[in-house]
């Protein structure tokens, strides 16, 4: 049985034709194993967790818990912060870590390559406080300025920087990264939103202090994500949110506050959403992520030859390392257009700025079609997605 | 919705049609009728905000009928413009001010009309609506 039966969506038509699904850097489809999870769960075991007694509230909190303790298993990390995704990820770093460690002409580094979800927490966080925010350039082999980084480190507390580009696939010399700014006295937030659905990460090893991403990217249900952080770091830590949950104690003149993840987790937590997350999990375990990994650049990288001997602008480099993400601008056919047209045949591509404006700035463009490939995607899909292209070039271009 | 003739026309015409990939063909035909808007004019007054292309639209009224000055990068947002400049063009601003966005979706074009910051075609009805009003 192909891995790809296990994903009821993909059997579905869209406008009369099979779907080819390439939008998978935005989101990735869920195998029937999450599906069946979920229902279960809302079938048989929703309830609220952790306070109450009963039977429901037990396998509820189970449930909820038992995610944590994967993530945990899966990316050897002492502390997972279960969030909404790597956006509240991020802004609780900034909120709670920065809002504690922060002063006016504080220096934050960040990079032109980042997805704006960690951007603009930073900004808020800069005006605030009068914090100077330093962006690493991408240049024109579409890698980091590594010289640019080492320079804008003096001063820097803190360096948050994508693990891999949304938009250019690129994976980033991050062990380098953040060697380098521990060695200068600064701590690192990791996005890996686009990083961990490719590459298992030993966070530790890794030795990021922080590390985003969400649930929705590797197979699992939205709405749910996690923030990695150091064990040291984390006892410094305060709570941002206040409400149910994350409270020890609360008196009419104050209240204590929980010393684990809860702290961070105000509020009814995404429980169906935890459930879900595990299952993935588990059948991601199932699989040599490698592997399939390498198949997947291979598909990458052999789309966008295609594309340049077809004339396409394409952006990044897809080597070993690199995500199976093909951005790319055809010579006549606006990008926009284009989306439409491959919708029109069945296929889903992304257009538009992905979320990265300034590194479209720094591409001096305004938006790319982008082609992402994941688990289920065929070396035979991306076969018809360049016929189909050579296709409305011929009729359109 | 009730629709000029001409453009309840438009919206049967491409209903008629099923293959998606033609509808969006026959859209980027309509991109003749737009009275083009100069890109040299082009500026933050003129800007669509919320469209993945480059769209600018400017309105007058002549002889105290609407005229649509439109332009952009992308053909489907061309066409739009000129199907909505059918739909505007030459009749009097309190007219105009009854059309309802909602015949793209007709057409088949868009699949949803929310106004979100994804859907730039909202965003221009809704500009060119708004300049409207202001003109009277």
């Amino acid at each position: 049985m192909a891995l790809r039966d296990d994903f009821p969506i993909l059997k579905r038509k869209v406008n009369g034709f099979p779907l080819i699904y390439l939008d998978n850097a935005a989101t990735t489809q869920k195998p029937q194993v999450v599906l069946d999870a979920m229902n279960n769960y809302y079938t048989s075991s929703n309830a609220n967790v952790h306070r109450a007694v009963h039977t429901l509230a037990g396998e509820a909190t189970e449930g909820y818990e038992a995610c944590r303790t994967k993530l945990k298993d899966w990316f050897n990390a002492e502390r997972a912060v279960l969030t909404s995704g790597t956006t509240e990820a991020i802004n609780l770093v900034a909120h709670s870590w920065g809002r504690a460690n922060l002063i006016e002409g504080d220096v934050i580094v960040l990079t032109e390559m980042e997805h704006h979800s960690d951007i603009v927490p930073w900004q808020m966080l800069a005006e605030e406080r009068n914090i100077e925010l330093r962006y690493v350039p991408v240049m024109e082999d579409f890698t980091l300025d590594m010289d640019a980084y080492a320079a804008s480190l003096d001063g820097a507390k803190l360096v948050c920087v994508v693990h891999t580009s949304n938009v250019l696939g690129v994976r980033n010399p991050m062990e380098e990264i953040i060697e380098l700014a521990h060695s200068r006295g600064a701590l690192v937030l990791v996005d890996a939103a686009q990083g961990v659905p490719h590459e298992r990460i030993n966070f530790q090893e890794f030795g990021a202090d922080f590390m985003a991403f969400s649930a929705h990217k590797m197979c699992g249900p939205t709405g749910i994500g996690a923030l990695l952080i150091d064990a040291e770091v984390f006892e410094t830590m305060q709570p941002f949110m206040g409400g149910g949950d994350m409270i020890e104690t609360v008196t009419i003149t104050g209240s204590t506050y929980q010393t684990n993840e809860h702290k961070f987790e105000a509020g009814t937590p995404k429980i169906a959403e935890a459930v879900g997350w595990s299952a993935a999990l588990d059948w991601m375990s199932t699989l040599d992520l490698e592997k399939e990994h390498q198949r997947l650049v291979k598909i990458g990288s052999w789309v966008a030859e295609q594309l340049r001997s077809m004339g396409m602008a394409v952006y990044g480099r897809h080597e070993k390392n690199d995500s199976a993400v093909v951005s790319f601008n055809h010579p006549s056919i606006h990008s926009e257009d284009l989306a439409h047209l491959f919708d029109s045949r069945g296929f889903a591509v992304r257009t538009g700025h992905h979320c990265a404006q300034p590194l479209l700035n720094r591409l001096g463009i305004t938006s790319t079609v982008r082609a992402s490939f994941y688990l289920y995607n065929t070396m035979d899909e991306a076969e018809l997605f360049i016929k189909q292209l050579k296709e409305i070039t011929e009729r359109f271009g | 919705m009730t629709y000029p003739e001409v453009l309840a026309e438009l919206i049967e015409e491409f209903q008629g049609v099923d293959d998606k990939m033609e509808r969006l063909e026959m859209v980027f035909d309509m991109a003749d009728e737009v009275v083009p808007y100069p890109a040299e004019r082009w500026d933050d007054e003129s800007r669509v905000l919320g469209c993945q292309s480059e769209a600018h639209v400017h309105v007058e009224l002549e002889d105290g009928k609407v005229l649509l000055f439109a332009g952009a990068d992308a053909k489907l947002v061309q066409g739009l413009m000129g199907i909505l400049s059918i739909a505007v063009n030459g009749y009097a601003p309190a007219q105009v001010l009854l059309l309802s966005p909602d015949f793209a979706e007709e057409m088949g074009i868009l699949n949803t009309l929310s106004p979100s910051r994804s859907n730039g075609f909202r965003n221009m009805f809704d500009k060119v609506m708004k300049d409207i009003r202001g003109l009277q």
